[in-house]
């Protein structure tokens, strides 16, 4: 016979370690909200990003309270996944944290559901802002979120990579075409060690700034898809050649990097993104230098750019501190010495309070460098997009990976991202 | 006092004082409801309201922000044109079907080894048992994914002889033997039960065997199956229905999105991008009613089968 009692102490001690491990993956999530107007009254902040953040926004915090007695600041954060899931729930039972950072995806998902506070209605100063930057934040004349900072597409290149394999630095005055054949080039003389880019069709952003070239919206007013098929088909095939070549990075490549990116991992010479990524690349790669160009377009005075809030403060629309909320939106965006506790880590600081109020040097001024030099090509940022953005543009990478993966011819591409993308806005209507 | 309760219990059946014996069966009675409260209560507000809750919310449209819209049945219809809730349905059912008698034949062959009397055999079933213990855990996920990673030990080790198929976490035609080997080496649990099993078969019924010319084979056909039937029939139910519900590991290994090219879309992976990333509540709640409805037919196909090949003592055969 098995001992019995062995067999029931092993079983204890596993459920035991079980419970354990379960108690670990509970979230805090405290209220602590003491209410009356003559004692501070405490506001719930929450954010998502990583620990560098953390200490930054910490440092903002304890700022904010030394210089406002009467608020406490509760903060709370996660990572950028598990943040959206989190929220979705929280909302579901009506108990969203006072203020958020905000990303512009979801504004709409939760702006247009009156989930968030009008900050219309409350005293924040948005004078310091560029005036073709707060529509990113507002629905239907309402204004949901505040950008705190704006970030602009670019096209990362590895000055030292290109040196060794002796191709000449871009000047970010190219066509597409000349785009790809430097990303062959560098894959040819690469050769196994060194790839051009990942897939750049399979970024919605890039997709979506191709777009705006040809003068088509992504997305029109009434939330309908505002390119067709077509569009779509055009883009995708516009890579149909490079793929499968040493020019792009191998999707199962790109898999196994995950979460850091190729760019990030120095597998690749190239990557087109955001411009406030520059941090993270510097750190994950541990390269000396990264520059940014603007990207291609067959189009020289039509690039196709714009500053997109790269992140927004909002406020629930539940919250009983209005004001104390509205106070700590307005010190987060417009303070300098905020913006000199985040640099450009969160962006370029969009309030020109706070920009002109922060010193950049080394990596963040190369940013804040390439944000002015595409100064005369930007046009207006998009409207927030359409309720259950995020979805799309989820799926639209994970289509173009199988695309990459040969799983799925464009057609059939182009078919599977269309009828997910109706399916959504039929949903949603 | 050195009778147990159960003894003296049972000999109040006898007994003439009725009247007295059950009132105190009903006190008995009381006491234990009184102790199963904690639990029932748990259960109810727990377990059973939120699955009669999801079961309303798979008729309806929910969003988590706005009231449930009702739609009667258009989830469940909608289901069978979803080609990622097929590819989930393929996914997990490969993976029932051929990871679930993999790790109950290593259970089983570990179980075995584990049986005979052998110096350090305690230390050894310690050994065997621990993956289980912590095979549930995100760290094990995190530590598999490195493993079968690009260069990792496996794609180094199989380079060593010559096998070159590099990381297989970016392989979608790799992706599913790795899972399935994750689940097999956490075969401890199962093994645990195979254990206490043959424990339990007499050894005379070997010994007579081998008195008449058996074989290990034939034994093992012969003896250890049918004895241990009811055993491995406990096994196999519970670890079915157990390889429907693999979430954790598919979730890290994948980032959480199923990939590479769905290869890893498992049927509560997908139930859950479903309701928390896409906010389709309604969906959700309706792919998990579904789940609940192929698992209980399976079982109760199992248990109907199961009649033909499991063998209780005392049955008349």
């Amino acid at each position: 016979m098995i001992n019995r009692r062995h067999f029931l102490t092993t079983v204890a001690i596993g459920t035991a370690s079980a419970a354990a491990l379960a108690a670990c993956g509970n979230g805090s999530s405290s209220s602590g909200q003491t209410g009356s107007a003559d004692n501070p009254v405490t506001i719930n902040y929450t954010w998502w990003g990583n620990d560098d953040r953390a200490e930054r926004t910490r440092k903002a915090i304890a700022l904010f309270e030394s210089k406002n007695p009467d608020i406490k600041v509760n903060g709370n954060f996660t990572d950028f996944a598990g943040y959206w899931q989190k929220r979705a729930t929280e909302a579901a039972g009506g108990g969203l944290p006072d203020v958020m950072q905000w990303d512009l995806s979801y504004l709409r998902d939760y702006g247009q559901r009156n989930q968030l506070l009008d900050l219309g209605t409350v005293k924040i100063d948005t004078s310091a802002f560029e005036k073709s930057l707060l529509p990113s934040g507002q629905i239907k004349g309402k204004t949901y979120g505040i950008p705190t900072s704006t970030n602009a597409f670019a096209v990362y290149y590895d000055p030292a990579k290109l040196a060794s394999l002796g191709i000449a630095e871009p000047t970010g005055k190219w066509t597409w075409s000349e785009f790809q054949a430097f990303l062959k080039e560098v894959g040819d003389k690469g050769n196994g060690t060194l790839y051009g880019s990942t897939d750049f069709t399979g970024v919605w952003w890039q997709f979506n700034i191709w777009l705006r070239q040809k003068n088509i919206q992504a997305f029109n007013s009434d939330g309908k898809l505002g390119f067709s098929k077509d569009d779509l088909k055009t883009w995708w095939n516009l890579n149909a050649k490079l793929r499968g070549t040493q020019a792009i990075v191998p999707e199962d490549r790109v898999t196994q990097l995950k979460p850091k990116s190729p760019f990030g991992s120095n597998v690749s010479a190239a990557e087109v993104t955001w411009d406030n990524f520059m941090a993270g690349y510097l750190a994950d790669s541990g390269a000396k230098q990264l520059k940014l160009v603007p990207v291609p377009s067959d189009d020289p005075n039509n690039l196709g750019l714009f500053l997109k809030p790269s992140m927004l403060m909002v406020a629930s629309a539940k919250t009983k501190f209005k004001d104390a909320a509205a106070r700590f939106i307005d010190f987060m965006v417009n303070d300098p010495e905020v913006g000199q506790i985040f640099k450009t880590s969160r962006g370029v600081p969009a309030s020109k309070t706070q920009r002109d109020g922060t010193t950049f040097d080394g990596a963040d001024k190369l940013v804040v460098d390439y944000e002015k030099s595409i100064e005369q090509y930007l046009k207006d940022a998009p409207e927030p997009p359409i309720v259950g953005f995020g979805t799309l543009e989820a799926s639209f990478g994970r289509i173009a990976s199988d695309l990459n993966y040969g799983k799925l011819t464009v057609d059939g591409a182009v078919d599977a991202w269309f009828k997910e993308a109706e399916d959504l806005i039929k949903q949603n209507a | 006092m050195t009778q147990s309760p159960t003894l003296s219990r049972r000999r109040g059946h006898s007994g003439t004082a009725l009247p007295r014996k059950s009132r105190q069966r009903g006190a008995d009675a009381r006491a234990g409801y009184t102790f199963l409260l904690p639990w029932l209560l748990g259960f109810i507000a727990l377990t059973v309201g939120p699955m009669i809750s999801s079961l309303y919310l798979s008729f309806t449209n929910y969003n988590l922000f706005e009231p449930p819209k009702w739609i009667g049945f258009d989830n469940y219809a909608t289901l069978f044109q979803d080609e990622r809730f097929l590819q989930s349905v393929g996914v997990t059912l490969s993976y029932v079907v051929f990871g679930t008698p993999l790790k109950l034949a290593a259970a089983l062959a570990v179980a075995m080894l584990l049986n005979s009397k052998r110096r350090g055999q305690g230390f050894y079933r310690s050994a065997f048992y621990a993956p289980s213990l912590i095979g549930a855990s995100v760290s094990i996920a995190i530590v598999w994914k490195a493993m079968f990673g690009d260069s990792g030990p496996v794609d180094q080790g199989l380079s060593f002889f010559g096998i070159n198929i590099g990381g297989w976490v970016g392989n979608p035609a790799m992706t599913m033997p790795m899972m399935i080997l994750l689940t097999v080496w956490q075969f401890g649990a199962p093994m645990v039960i195979f254990l206490a099993g043959l424990k339990q078969i007499p050894g005379e019924l070997y010994e007579a065997a081998s008195m008449d010319g058996a074989g290990p084979v034939r034994k093992f056909f012969n003896i250890t199956w049918p004895m241990l039937s009811p055993v491995i029939f406990f096994n196999l139910l519970m670890e079915t229905i157990h390889a429907f519900q693999i979430f954790a590991s598919a979730y890290i290994i994948s980032n959480g999105d199923g990939g590479p090219a769905g290869s890893t879309l498992f049927y509560t992976l997908y139930l859950y991008l479903r309701g928390f990333s896409d906010f389709r509540m309604g969906y959700a709640s309706a792919m998990a009613w579904l789940l609940v409805i192929v698992v209980g037919i399976i079982t109760l196909i199992f248990f109907r089968t199961s009649k033909s090949w499991v063998h209780y003592s005392g049955d008349a055969k």
